[in-house]
C-alpha cells in the first residue's frame, strides 16, 4: 500500500525541461533518498510534491487522494511537511515560539482567538517533547536567528515534525554543514525514521549521509530518472558513477 | 454630439498622456529599485517652477529643454544622499522617506515661490486651434501629446538600444545576477532614478502650460499615476503607458455622460482590474507575490 | 523584557492615562490634546496590528478612519441623535469596507499592496470631497455634535471634555485589550509567523491570504473606531480625515514609537501629536518640519523609541 505515488510528473519552464516524466512510489515507513548532480531537478521535484509549483504533466497521489492541484497549506493538512534548502524559520522568534506555531496548527487551533489553560499545557508539553527530541531544550528561549546553522536546521526539522506529518520531505538537510553538525542532523533524521516511524524522502548531496540513511535511492540527472534501486545497487551502478564522477562515497 | 465626444476623448487623451508620462517615471523607479516615489509629484512641481523661473532668461523652449534636466539632477542628488541608504531595508522606509520629501517639496515650493497661482506663458502660436472645425485641437494640446509621444519613444529607445537601458531592463528582472555580471548597481539605480525624475520634470513643464502653477500641482497628478500603474500592469512599462492612456480616455468619455463621475471612473477601473486580473492588464505574474 | 517588567510597564502606562487630565496641564498640555493623543494612539496601534505584527504595509488606513468619522457624523446629523448608534454605524461601515477591499487586494504583496491601499484611500477621499450635499465637501460636515449617552441609571454628559476623555479611554482600553488578547492567542501567533517568514508559514499549513485578510479587517475595524472618536472629539469631520497624509502619519507614529512593540505606537502618537501641535502653533511652514521629521526618523531612528529596548537576532 503506497503512501505517496508520483506518476510521471514533468515540469517545463517555457522550453526548459526541469523535470522529465519522473515517477516515485513511497511506502509507509520508508526512507528514500533522491540524489543527482546540481541542476538535476531535485528541488523542482520536491516543489511539486509539496505544492510550491504545479506539474505541467503527471499526477501526485497521496494516501489514495489526488493532490496534484491542492495548495501548499492544505497539503500540510493531508500530512506532508517539508524543509527547505535554505533554512526557513522564524528568525526573530524564540525556538520555543517557532515550535509552538506548528504544534498549534496541528492541534487545529490556527484561527483560535483564545486558548484554554488545559490546551495551553498540552501545547507546551508537546513543544517540550520536540525540544528534547532535537536536543534543543537548553536553547529553547534563544532567538532562532541567533543559533548555529546546524541548530537552525534541527529546529526547522522539528517544526516540520510538529505538524505530525505522515511524509517528511527534507531538502538537503546537511547543506553547508561541517562534520559534527552533519553527524548530529543525520542522527536526528535516523531517530525520526526509526522512533517515529515516519516516511521520509530526502534530497542530499553528501553521499555518506545518503548511504547511511537510505534504503532505496533514486538518481536524477537532467530532470529524468537515471537509476533507481537499493543503496548497494546504486553504489555499483556505472552510469551513476559517471554522472557524479568522483562523488561516490 | 460627436463633436462633444471627440472633444472629450481628445481631452482625455491629453490627460492620459500626462498620466502616462508621470506613471512611466514612477514605474521605472518602482520596478528597478522597489521604491514608491511619493515625492514624484513634488519633482513635477519643481520642474514646473524651475521652468517658470528660467523663462525670462531662456524662454519657453529653453525652459522646456533645461528644467527637466535640472530636476533630474536634483533627483540624482536626492537618490544619492537619501534614498540609497534604504535599499536593503523594508520598503516601508523608502515609502516613508519619499512621503516626507513630498511634504518638504510642497512646502518648499510654497516658501520659495509663494502660495498663489502663477501664470505660465506659452508661445502664442501654440494656443491657436489647428482648425476651425476641430476647435478643441489647440496647438498646445496637440503639442503636448506629440511631445509625450516623443518622450515615450525616446524612453523606449533608451531602454532597448542603449547599454544603460538594457542594464535597467535586466536589473528589473534580476538585480542580483546583473551585479554579479559586473554592473555597478548603485550607479544604475541612481541613473534610473534620474531618468524617472526627468520624466516627472518634463511632465511638470508641460502641466504648467496647461494648468498654471500652484504648489499643489504635483499632488493632484500623482494618484492617477498610481492607478495607471495598477491598471496597466505591475512591472510592465508598456502596461503603464497603456494604463495611463486608458484611464485618461475613460475619464474623458465619462465627462460626456456623467461629468461628476469622471474622476471616479479611474478608481472604478482600478477596482475592476483588481477583481478580474490583479496583476494588471499587461502585468507579469511574478510581480504580484 | 521579562514578563514582570512587561506587566509593570503596562500598569504604569494605564496609570498615566487614567491620570492624564491632571498631569497634562502641568506640562503645558490641554484636555483636547490629551484626547487627541489617545485617539491617534488607537489608530496607530490598530494600524500596527497589521504593520508591526503581521508584517503587512498598508498606507491607506486613513480611509477607514475617515469612514468611521463620516459614519458617526452622518448618523448624528441625519438619522438619530445617539452617540452609541453613531459609533456602531461608523465602525460597521469601516469594517465592511475593509472586508470588501481586503478581499480584493489580499493576493498582492509588498509595495504593490501598499500602492493599492493608497489608491483606495483616495477613492473615499474623493467621495467625501464630491458628495457635497451630504458631506459638505471640502468644508467638512458640521451641524451635529456628540450627544449625552443615556445609560438608564445615569446620563453621561460627554459634551464635557473630561467625561468624553474617559469614554474614549474606556473604548481605547477595550480595543487595545482585544488586540492584546488576539496577539497572544494561537491566531495571533500565526500572524507573527506570517510576518517572520511567509513561505514558512504557508508550509506549516497556515492559509496566509485568509489570515492577512482577517488581520486587515480587525486592524481597520479598530481604526474606524478611532475615526468615530476623532469626529466626536471635534464635532466635525472633513475630507482630510481620509487623506493619504493622515495614513502616512499613522505609519510614522508606529515606526517612531517602535513597530515591534505593543505600546510603541502610543508613544509615537504622543510625540507626533505634541510635535505637530507645537510646530503648527509656531510657524505656517509646519509641513516642511513634519516632512523633515519623517526623513530623520527613517534615516536615523527606524527602530523607534521602544525598539531600542528589544533584542534583535544577529545584533
Amino acid at each position: 500500500m503506497t503512501l505517496l505515488q508520483v506518476e510521471g510528473v514533468s515540469r517545463h519552464f517555457g522550453s526548459l525541461v526541469a523535470v522529465d516524466n519522473v515517477s516515485l512510489e513511497v511506502a509507509p515507513g520508508e526512507l528514500r533518498a533522491v540524489i543527482g548532480p546540481n541542476g538535476a531537478g531535485k528541488t523542482t521535484f520536491f516543489n511539486m510534491i509539496s505544492g510550491f509549483v504545479a506539474p505541467t504533466a503527471g499526477r501526485i497521489v497521496f494516501d489514495g487522494r489526488d493532490i496534484t492541484a491542492t495548495p501548499p497549506h492544505q497539503r500540510v493538512g493531508v500530512g506532508i511537511a517539508r524543509t527547505f534548502q535554505i533554512t526557513e524559520i522564524f528568525p526573530e522568534l524564540s525556538v520555543r515560539e517557532n515550535l509552538r506555531i506548528p504544534v498549534e496548527v496541528a492541534a487545529g487551533l490556527r484561527v483560535s482567538p483564545w486558548i484554554s489553560r488545559a490546551t495551553d499545557r498540552q501545547v507546551r508539553g508537546r513543544v517540550a517533547e520536540l525540544l528534547e527530541m532535537g536536543g534543543l531544550a537548553e536553547k529553547a528561549d534563544r532567538l532562532v536567528g541567533e543559533l548555529s546553522h546546524g541548530d537552525q536546521r534541527a529546529a526547522e526539522i522539528l517544526m516540520a515534525l510538529a505538524l505530525k506529518p505522515r511524509l517528511l520531505l527534507l531538502d538537503e538537510p546537511t547543506a553547508g554543514m561541517g562534520e559534527r553538525e552533519t553527524y548530529e542532523v543525520t542522527q536526528l533524521v535516523r531517530r525520526l525514521h526509526k522512533d517515529q516511524k515516519l516516511s521520509i524522502v530526502l534530497i542530499e548531496h553528501d553521499m555518506r549521509v545518503v548511504f547511511h540513511l537510505a534504503e532505496r535511492i533514486m538518481v536524477l540527472a537532467e530532470g529524468a530518472v537515471l537509476a533507481e534501486g537499493t543503496s548497494a545497487e546504486i553504489a555499483a551502478d556505472e552510469r551513476v558513477q559517471a554522472a557524479y564522477l568522483g562523488k561516490a562515497a | 454630439m460627436t463633436q462633444l465626444i471627440l472633444f472629450n476623448v481628445f481631452n482625455g487623451l491629453v490627460v492620459g498622456a500626462f498620466y502616462a508620462l508621470m506613471a512611466l517615471g514612477l514605474s521605472l523607479i518602482l520596478n528597478l529599485s522597489g521604491v514608491i516615489n511619493f515625492a514624484h509629484g513634488g519633482f513635477l512641481a519643481i520642474g514646473a517652477y524651475l521652468a517658470f523661473t528660467l523663462m525670462p532668461y531662456i524662454g519657453f523652449w529653453g525652459g522646456l529643454l533645461v528644467a527637466p534636466v535640472l530636476t533630474a539632477v536634483i533627483g540624482l542628488a536626492v537618490e544619492r544622499v537619501l534614498i540609497r541608504r534604504l535599499y536593503g531595508r523594508d520598503p516601508l522606509y523608502s515609502l516613508l522617506l519619499t512621503f516626507g520629501l513630498a511634504y518638504i517639496f510642497e512646502d518648499g515650493t510654497r516658501i520659495i515661490w509663494g502660495a498663489q497661482s502663477l501664470p505660465y506663458q506659452i508661445p502664442g502660436w501654440l494656443t491657436r486651434p489647428l482648425s476651425s472645425q476641430l476647435f478643441f485641437l489647440t496647438g498646445y494640446r496637440v503639442f503636448m501629446v506629440v511631445l509625450v509621444a516623443v518622450a515615450v519613444v525616446g524612453l523606449f529607445v533608451i531602454l532597448s538600444r542603449t547599454r544603460l537601458g538594457m542594464r535597467i531592463r535586466a536589473g528589473t528582472l534580476d538585480l542580483e545576477t546583473v551585479s554579479v555580471l559586473g554592473v555597478n548597481v548603485r550607479l544604475l539605480r541612481n541613473l534610473n532614478f534620474g531618468l524617472g525624475i526627468y520624466l516627472a520634470g518634463l511632465a511638470g513643464v508641460l502641466a504648467a502650460g496647461l494648468l498654471g502653477l500652484q504648489p499643489t500641482i504635483g499632488a493632484s497628478l500623482i494618484m492617477p499615476s498610481f492607478v495607471a500603474i495598477i491598471v496597466g500592469g505591475l512591472g510592465s512599462l508598456p502596461g503603464t503607458l497603456l494604463g495611463g492612456l486608458l484611464i485618461g480616455v475613460a475619464s474623458g468619455l465619462a465627462t460626456v455622460f456623467m461629468p461628476s463621475a469622471s474622476e471616479a471612473v479611474i478608481y472604478v477601473m482600478m477596482a475592476l482590474v483588481l477583481l478580474v486580473r490583479p496583476r494588471g492588464l499587461l502585468g507579469e505574474e511574478g510581480r504580484v507575490q | 523584557m521579562s514578563d514582570a517588567r512587561k506587566w509593570g510597564a503596562s500598569a504604569l502606562i494605564w496609570l498615566l492615562l487614567l491620570a492624564m487630565p491632571w498631569w497634562l496641564p502641568l506640562v503645558g498640555g490641554y484636555q483636547e490634546l490629551g484626547t487627541r493623543v489617545l485617539v491617534m494612539a488607537l489608530a496607530a496601534m490598530s494600524l500596527n496590528f497589521l504593520l508591526g505584527f503581521t508584517g503587512v504595509l498598508s498606507f491607506g488606513h486613513a480611509a477607514y478612519f475617515g469612514l468611521g468619522a463620516y459614519g458617526v457624523g452622518m448618523v448624528l446629523k441625519f438619522l438619530v441623535p445617539s452617540t452609541l448608534v453613531g459609533i456602531l454605524a461608523g465602525v460597521a461601515v469601516g469594517t465592511v469596507a475593509a472586508a470588501i477591499i481586503g478581499a480584493m487586494i489580499v493576493r498582492l504583496r509588498g509595495v504593490y499592496f501598499a500602492m493599492v491601499t493608497i489608491a483606495f484611500g483616495q477613492v473615499f477621499y474623493f467621495i467625501a470631497f464630491r458628495w457635497n450635499s451630504v458631506t459638505g465637501g471640502d468644508d467638512g460636515m458640521t451641524g451635529w455634535k456628540r450627544q449625552p449617552i443615556d445609560l438608564g441609571f445615569a446620563q453621561l454628559d460627554i459634551g464635557n471634555d473630561r467625561i468624553f476623555f474617559y469614554l474614549v479611554l474606556a473604548l481605547f482600553a477595550a480595543a487595545v485589550g482585544i488586540m492584546a488578547l488576539l496577539l497572544r492567542s494561537p491566531f495571533g501567533r500565526t500572524l507573527l509567523a506570517i510576518r517572520e517568514n511567509e513561505r514558512r508559514a504557508r508550509y506549516l499549513g497556515i492559509p496566509v491570504e485568509r489570515h492577512i485578510w482577517l488581520s486587515f479587517v480587525i486592524s481597520c475595524a479598530f481604526v474606524s473606531l478611532a475615526g468615530t472618536l476623532y469626529a466626536l472629539l471635534n464635532n466635525f469631520t472633513d475630507p482630510r480625515a481620509l487623506r493619504w497624509d493622515l495614513s502616512g502619519n499613522f505609519v510614522i507614529m508606529a515606526v517612531l514609537g517602535g513597530m515591534r512593540s505593543f505600546w510603541g505606537p502610543l508613544i509615537g502618537a504622543a510625540i507626533f501629536v505634541a510635535l505637530q501641535d507645537y510646530v503648527s502653533s509656531q510657524t505656517s511652514n509646519w509641513m516642511s518640519i513634519i516632512g523633515l521629521f519623517f526623513v530623520l526618523v527613517v534615516l536615523f531612528f527606524p527602530r523607534g523609541v521602544l525598539g531600542v529596548f528589544r533584542r534583535k537576532a544577529g545584533s
